[in-house]
């Protein structure tokens, strides 16, 4: 009987140190380090291979989008307040409203087009496995974000 | 010893006076006071059941449970992990593109 205990014990052992290891050889630490310091540049850079010159050339490319996201951003914003007057107003034209809807949709597309765009001029800047990787990864939550907000994203807390 | 040279007596003895001194044959072994311990402890060797000795009872069943064991334990370990790393990047990834998509920046910007 002391023989079974000692032998299950060492089996328990035997165990715990094959599901660290095997945790250990899966995980990322660089990848967790970098989402716990909200990083997504780092993360990039960790998940994606990049070398400095791609993360250079990668961040100067968001540098140079991020003038049309504030754009987009601000007619998107108006287009909504226009809309939201228009549906708070008692005996609004219909008319009125399905327009308003409409441009707002269609700032809300376009703003999807640039997105994905941009996205794929930044993929392009990764080696063609990590750019296909990012891509896979990416563009559908782009897609995702005009059906529902962020997934996971708290509305409520500041930005900017 | 005593026990030999009675028996080196007997057989130089005639055949009437064997039965005498057979009658009179007495073995008297010097006392040993570790013979009760060394029988025992004779009997504990050859009875005593090692770890090793166990296990090679029972080979099948005990390299069976070692292999299930550690596969199992090696597959959740990986898998866990693989879902920690999926949990991340599913949650980078979205504050990646928060920065990006002015949809998201709309609604967060007062």
């Amino acid at each position: 009987m002391r023989f079974l205990g000692r032998t299950l014990v060492v089996l328990a052992l035997a165990a715990v140190a094959a599901g660290f290891l095997c945790y250990r050889l899966n995980s990322a630490p660089a990848l967790h380090a970098a989402v716990a310091k909200r990083d997504a540049m780092a993360w990039l850079q960790v998940d994606f291979h990049l070398t400095d010159r791609q993360l250079a050339e990668i961040k100067q490319a968001h540098e140079a989008y991020a003038p049309s996201c504030e754009e987009h951003c601000r007619m998107i914003k108006e287009a909504t307040v226009a809309l939201d007057a228009l549906a708070a107003t008692r005996g609004s034209n219909p008319a009125q409203v399905a327009a308003a809807e409409r441009t707002l949709q269609e700032l809300r597309t376009t703003c999807e087009t640039a997105i994905a765009a941009h996205v794929r001029k930044v993929a392009g800047l990764m080696s063609p496995e990590d750019g296909r990787r990012y891509l896979a990864l990416v563009l559908p939550k782009i897609a995702d974000f005009d059906h529902q907000m962020a997934p996971g994203l708290d509305l409520k807390k500041g930005h900017h | 010893m005593a026990g030999v040279l009675s028996f080196a007596i007997i057989m130089n003895t005639s055949r009437d006076n064997l039965s005498e001194v057979l009658h009179g044959w007495r073995v008297a072994p010097p006392a040993d006071p570790n013979f009760r311990h060394a029988v025992w402890h004779s009997i504990d060797e050859q009875t005593r059941v090692t770890w090793p000795i166990y296990l090679r009872a029972h080979p099948a069943a005990w390299t069976m449970a070692a292999v299930l064991a550690v596969s199992a334990a090696g597959y959740t370990g990986g898998a866990l992990a693989r879902a920690h790393v999926q949990a991340d990047r599913e949650a980078i990834v979205v504050t990646y593109l928060v920065d990006l998509d002015p949809r998201v920046q709309a609604v967060l910007k007062p």
